[in-house]
């Protein structure tokens, strides 16, 4: 991965990921801060294409910046009009050395830990890779997950219905 | 195999060899390569070209069809349509397109100003993109992914926010009421759309769309020959998608004003219509890749140029979009949600379930594709019009008492004719 | 567990596309469901009523052309007939069947609008509206013939009509009755099984006969509602009673079963013009009277069936030139009050058709 192509990629995705998340937290209109969590999810999105992960970028712009904001969006409706303001709380100021401490510990995990280097090699197929595992060996967890979200749809469903 | 005599024709893949563009752009990028030069350069011209191509084919064909559909529309209303700009009213997307850009461009006053200007300009990305991956030509895709498919689904789903986005930002409850039908419309729709095209992909075990349109190019089929019930149910769920009639309640103009782009004025209500007409071609440019063939036709793409036949196909299906628009009333919005959930996903999921079993047993056996796939494809249109007709039956829609009743004729007056409708318990009436 | 929602105000109207002229609803809404209806009317109020008390009789039939302007002979009709009792005065044979076949014309031409915007408000872009426009042009046409205007025809007189009709008015208007049935079936075979036309109106503002005869509902109203009442069987005018038609009368009392009605009517209406078109008999057109007619004072009350329902002109004289009291009964401002009754409980895109299904003309509404 030292080509040019994927250098400038992987830093302008990097910023713009980054970028959003911190907006995200930043900006004051809470609707705003989805359209900057979209744009940072998309950013996710660009570097799972960088790493050849193809099912996976487009699985990530189909959920995640596609109906996860919508369902934010349905939330950020039903709250009541003045607890809309993402402003500042009065938590800002304890949290900044807890947030720094748990950067820092990540940081220097990453500096310090020897990586093993994956060789790069061509752009196999994904898709039907993905398909086959969760279908023969990580059959269970995938029917769970089924199993799971039906019940999430059944209570949605059993919470609004109008008796 | 039939239509081999059309096949004879000159193998050539020189630049100048017309019928695939794509051999040009491919000349060009040799030569940049014997230049010399950053081995980067050829991906960023070849990108370059495909999309500046996307954009001019675009919005050249968007302004033919804003003249075409206004015609056509007006001759199916029995009147002439747009005569007076240019010869044939030729002229009049010119003059759409002036009186467009000269207009006040008005914001709210409480308007949420970043996303009210951000709206009009998001709303065209999904559109266009989703060309990115749509072939042309053999060799005329701007990126032919693994998984084209899966990607002009996620495309699609990110219309859904952006519809949203310009409702909210209006600050009009008109635009929010709008917004709000747009978005649990797409959302339901979005499931009946990734069905019906997964039932392509059972067919071709592949989600590359190069790869969709060989199989039908190898098997000399069109898809929509062993899958009509998936082809039917991805048209109006495309219909849905791009906000047209029969289902264009978030821009339904009598009843609350213009939807979602009420507020916008100017070329951001321009950008709007530019991304409703390049969604159609979208949707019509992936029924026509799918379902019926892409760019080739039985061999003649020996002869005529792929991307003319291609966009041929396109043309002639989005004229079942005009057709539909000057025809159909408008659903209102919970009845097309309820004919999403309760009448298309069970067929569609029975016709997934029965193309799977379908395949299995052709790749299980080693069947000759000419002796399974005729008996698949009436198997199909047999099952296609059995379920269409016996769950429209199940769920009530093909009754008798919603037939139409001529009202009575009397001579004399003074009687009450009046029967209340049988109510349900709740006192809810029963719908048609 | 329910959730706690606000109600929100949403105002449809004075300018909007499908509000049938300048009508404001305000609705209440709770999600997309109605629950509560204001109509704020007056938009469109001329003081017709007071201005008419100082203009003669004759110079008060123009008003009755503008006040419901999609029906503009029935309306000359009914102050004329009011006028005729008040005054005393005999119309000629001729004048009478004169008088039938331009209103049932005038029938056809506002039911082919209120049909064609009805199913205009149910989504269908503008083509149900075309062809039917074309018939309309037809019955315009004529009437240009019969009287130079096409909208604001002011044709009747106090004792007949103005003018009598050219040569070329009886041909034409045969030529109109042969291929209307054709036309009418036409459209019926179109509009009438459209599912999504089917699914749109049917059940949707339902009034039941009761509720209808306690709001004074009248014409394809009351009739979609399963009371079998038109003016023209139960108190003839003109020459009604000699002429033979029916009367449709729907059953479930919704919007679709009033767009029936008016499809059939329209039938019919072609019925009483072919017995029309053969009945008429030569003779005057008008009676003399004087420029200020001046009748005995007194008071009356004169209605007919204009094709929105029981149009009616209460007259009031003392003996002057100007009449002292001039009211007009409004179909459509009677039939409007029951709007909050079948509204309650639909969506919002249910409230634009049950309105169309109405049929109002503000002219008539707000005078």
């Amino acid at each position: 991965m030292d080509d040019s192509g994927s250098v400038v990629a992987f830093w302008t995705l990097a910023a713009l990921t980054v970028g959003s998340a911190l907006m995200v937290v930043a900006v004051r209109n809470l609707v705003h801060a989805v359209v900057y969590l979209i744009l940072s999810f998309v950013g996710v999105a660009g570097i799972f294409v960088l790493l050849s992960a193809d099912f996976l970028a487009v699985a990530q712009v189909l959920i995640y910046a596609g109906a996860i904001p919508v369902l934010i969006i349905f939330a950020i409706m039903l709250t009541p009009r003045a607890a809309r303001d993402n402003a500042e709380t009065s938590l800002g100021l304890p949290a900044l050395p807890l947030v720094g401490a748990l950067l820092a510990t990540i940081i220097s995990i990453a500096v310090v830990t020897d990586w093993p280097e994956a060789t790069r090699g061509g752009f196999e197929e994904t898709t039907s890779v993905i398909g086959e595992a969760l279908l023969s060996t990580y059959v269970l967890p995938f029917e769970i997950a089924s199993v799971l979200l039906l019940a999430a749809m059944l209570g949605a469903i059993i919470l609004v219905r109008e008796d | 195999m039939p239509f081999d005599w059309l096949r004879a024709g000159p193998p050539l893949a020189e630049w100048w060899d017309l019928r695939d563009l794509g051999n040009a752009v491919g000349g060009l990028l040799g030569w940049i390569d014997d230049r010399g030069g950053p081995s980067w350069l050829p991906y960023v011209v070849s990108g370059l070209i495909g999309i500046v191509g996307i954009l001019l084919w675009s919005v050249f064909s968007q302004l033919f069809f804003v003249w075409a559909e206004r015609r056509l529309v007006a001759r199916i209303q029995v009147r002439l349509g747009p005569n007076r700009a240019g010869p044939l009213g030729l002229l009049q997307p010119v003059a759409d397109a002036l009186k467009v850009l000269t207009k006040e461009m008005i914001t709210p006053r409480n308007a949420d100003r970043l996303l009210f200007w951000a709206s009009p300009i998001l709303v065209m990305v999904p559109a266009l993109v989703v060309f990115a991956v749509l072939p042309f030509g053999e060799r005329m895709v701007l990126a032919d992914l693994n998984v084209g498919v899966l990607f002009v689904i996620a495309i699609g789903s990110i219309n859904t926010i952006v519809v949203f986005m310009a409702g909210w930002s209006s600050s009009n409850k008109f635009s929010l009421l709008g917004a709000m039908r747009t978005v649990a419309m797409l959302i339901s729709y979005e499931l009946v759309q990734v069905l019906a095209l997964l039932a392509v992909v059972v067919f071709t075990n592949s989600m590359r769309m190069g790869a969709i349109v060989g199989w039908q190019d190898d098997f000399n089929t069109w898809i929509v020959f062993v899958q009509p019930l998936a082809l039917l149910a991805y048209i109006f769920a495309g219909a849905v998608e791009i906000n047209r009639t029969p289902t264009d309640i978030a821009e339904a103009e009598s009843e609350i004003v213009a939807g979602y782009h009420t507020e916008y004025g100017g070329i951001r209500w321009g950008m709007f219509q530019l991304a409703e007409y390049v969604a159609g071609f979208a949707i019509a440019a992936i029924v026509v890749t799918m379902y019926l063939g892409g760019w080739t036709l039985w061999g003649l793409e020996e002869w005529v140029p792929g991307w003319l036949i291609f966009l041929g196909k396109l043309y002639g299906f989005f004229f079942v979009f005009i057709w539909m628009r000057g025809t159909l009333p408008r659903l209102r919005v919970d009845q097309l949600m309820g004919f999403a959930w309760k009448y298309l996903l069970p067929l569609l999921l029975v016709n997934v379930l029965l193309a799977g079993l379908e395949v299995l047993i052709w790749q299980e056996n080693g069947f000759a594709a000419e002796a399974v796939l005729p008996a698949f494809a009436v198997a199909n249109w047999a099952l296609a019009v059995v379920l269409v007709v016996g769950w429209g039956q199940v769920l009530g829609h093909l009754r008798p008492e919603h037939r139409a009743k001529r009202p009575v004729l009397v001579k004399e007056v003074g009687a009450i004719l009046y029967e209340p409708y049988p109510l349900r318990p709740g006192g809810s009436v029963p719908e048609a | 567990m329910a959730m706690k929602t606000e109600p929100f105000v949403v105002n449809i109207g004075p300018q909007h596309p499908s509000t049938h002229g300048v009508f404001r609803m305000k609705l209440t809404l709770d999600g997309e469901r109605i629950i509560d209806v204001d109509m704020i009317l007056g938009y469109l109020h001329r003081s017709m009523e007071k201005l008419a008390e100082e203009r003669t009789y004759t110079q008060n039939i123009p008003f009755t052309d503008r006040a419901d302007y999609l029906a503009a002979m029935t309306g000359n009709l009914a102050y004329c007939l009011a006028a005729e009792k008040l005054a005393g005065v005999e119309v000629p044979e001729r004048a009478q069947w004169l008088r039938v076949i331009m209103s049932e014309l005038q029938r056809i031409a506002s039911h082919a609008l209120a049909i064609g915007t009805f199913i205009n408000d149910c989504g269908a872009w503008h083509t149900p509206l075309m062809y039917m426009l074309r018939e309309r042009e037809k019955v315009l046409d004529l009437f240009e013939m019969a009287c130079g205007a096409r909208l604001t025809v002011n044709y009747m007189r106090i004792g007949g009509v103005a003018f009598d009709v050219p040569d070329g008015f009886v041909p034409a208007c045969r030529a109109l009755v042969k291929e209307m049935p054709d036309r009418i079936a036409e459209y019926e075979g179109l509009l009438l099984e459209n599912e999504i036309l089917v699914a749109r109106a049917r059940g949707v503002g339902i009034l039941p006969a009761d509720m209808a005869i306690a709001y004074s509902i009248s014409g394809p109203m009351l009739r979609g509602s399963g009371v079998a009442w038109d003016l023209r069987k139960a108190d003839p005018y003109a020459v009604y009673d000699q002429v033979d038609f029916d009367i449709p009368v729907g059953t479930n009392g919704d919007s679709y079963d009033r767009f029936l009605v008016r499809m059939e009517e329209m039938r019919q209406s072609v019925r009483i013009l072919e017995q029309g078109l053969d009945a008429l008999p030569g003779g005057p057109v008008n009676v003399d009277i004087p420029v200020a007619l001046m009748p005995p004072p007194g008071e009356t009350y004169a209605r007919i069936e204009s094709p929105r329902g029981e149009l009616g002109f209460y007259v009031v004289s003392d003996g002057g030139p100007a009449p002292f009291r001039f009211h007009i009964r409004a179909a459509s401002y009677i039939n409007l009050s029951a709007l909050r009754e079948m509204t309650v409980g639909l969506t919002v895109a249910d409230a634009i058709v049950v309105l169309g299904s109405v049929d109002i003309v503000m002219g008539e509404v707000d005078r």
